[in-house]
């Protein structure tokens, strides 16, 4: 296979977070992973890491992989990649989970094409579905679960299509359980996974119109 | 049953093996990867200008990889021109045929495209690499034992 990818996603793929946007509407956007590449540094980083996964753990113990959020990173100023060029980013895109390999600013959104050592969930732009904070962690965990499963791929557009794919997967698993329900107030409402169930109440009878 | 074609490779002391006829009555031959070339140059020599169409297939499951070269003779004022399809077949293992791009320059696109969807490698090719899948892509999707991966699509949009 002629893949030409020369990052290898090798080492440890840690949390970087995700962050609250500036309004509390959008507080589930963006969610960073990311690949260190470098030994010394992948050592200190698993420092804090782990530190932050017992303050995380004393907040609130789960059985699923803990999402291992990130300080906020400096932006670099990105060049010749600018939106016109959106294409060129390694990424994975579709409806509901866009991941780029790439730092995004959770208050300016802009992009840091340097960082490709992180990966970056958003999740649902177009708000199709209604989202809580716990409904965005199950996810955010999913996502964290995935990139730890395929630490050590090559980071190609094919293994964040992989991830990618699974999450919306996992995202129709939870809308078939009922975690999550469609968002009637969404600007485009043509129910992209499946048109929703209506459970009729059958226990009370109509009342007879005289 | 011989054709014309066979019976001149066969004087001039060429391996090949006749497959007979397809429906149209076009002669069809086999010949080994490693004469390919050089049988290719012999063909174009003897007046097969035009490379009408390559393609290839994946033969059984688990077995053979063949690459198909249909040739045709243009000529001035010939309304029946002759024709000839080549077959190449490959182990699926290691499958190497060697490119006839240097002999028939349309074979470019079409042996990428072979590369691509069954993972033919074209030896001396110019630029072999992915044509209609994603340069990332894994597998090779027109190969019988392939299996598509789980990919989200949008399959309930109303």
């Amino acid at each position: 296979m002629a893949a030409t990818s020369s990052y290898m996603a090798s080492t440890k793929f840690s949390m970087l977070g995700w962050i609250g946007g500036k309004e509390e509407l959008r507080k589930r956007r963006g969610f960073s992973v990311s690949a260190q590449q470098q030994a010394e540094i992948q050592e200190s980083q698993e420092v804090k890491v782990q530190e932050q996964e017992q303050e995380q753990e004393k907040v609130k113990p789960q059985k699923k992989t803990q999402p291992r959020p990130v300080e906020p990173q400096v932006n670099v100023k990105s060049k010749n990649m600018g939106r016109d060029y959106g294409g060129q980013w390694l990424s994975s895109v579709t409806r509901h989970v866009r991941i780029y390999a790439a730092y995004i600013d959770p208050v300016t959104c802009a992009f840091d094409q340097t960082q490709t050592d992180k990966l970056t969930l958003i999740l649902d732009p177009t708000n199709e579905f209604v989202w809580t904070t716990e409904t965005c962690n199950m996810v955010y965990s999913y996502f964290q679960e995935l990139v730890d499963h395929y630490e050590g791929a090559p980071l190609t557009e094919y293994t964040l299509r992989l991830i990618g794919s699974d999450i919306e997967h996992y995202i129709r698993k939870l809308l078939y359980d009922g975690e999550i329900k469609y968002n009637m107030n969404s600007r485009v409402l043509n129910f992209s996974m499946g048109k929703p169930r209506i459970i009729f109440n059958n226990d009370d009878q109509l009342q007879d119109v005289q | 049953m011989q054709g014309r074609l066979s019976a001149w490779l066969v004087k001039h002391g060429l391996v090949h093996r006749s497959l007979g006829f397809d429906y149209q009555g076009i002669e069809t031959l086999q010949i080994k990867p490693e004469d390919w070339y050089s049988i290719a140059v012999i063909l174009y020599v003897y007046g097969y200008n035009y490379l009408r169409s390559q393609c290839a297939y994946d033969v059984a499951p688990g077995g053979l990889l063949a690459s198909v070269y249909h040739l045709t003779r243009i000529e001035c004022g010939v309304d029946q021109p002759e024709e000839v399809c080549i077959k190449v077949f490959a182990p699926r293992g290691n499958p190497r045929i060697p490119s006839v791009f240097w002999v028939w320059k349309s074979a470019d696109f079409q042996e990428r495209e072979s590369y691509d969807m069954l993972g033919i490698s074209y030896d001396n090719h110019p630029r072999l690499k992915r044509i209609l899948m994603p340069e990332s892509w894994i597998g090779w999707p027109l190969r019988k034992d392939y299996i598509a991966p789980n990919f989200y699509e949008i399959q309930d949009a109303h």
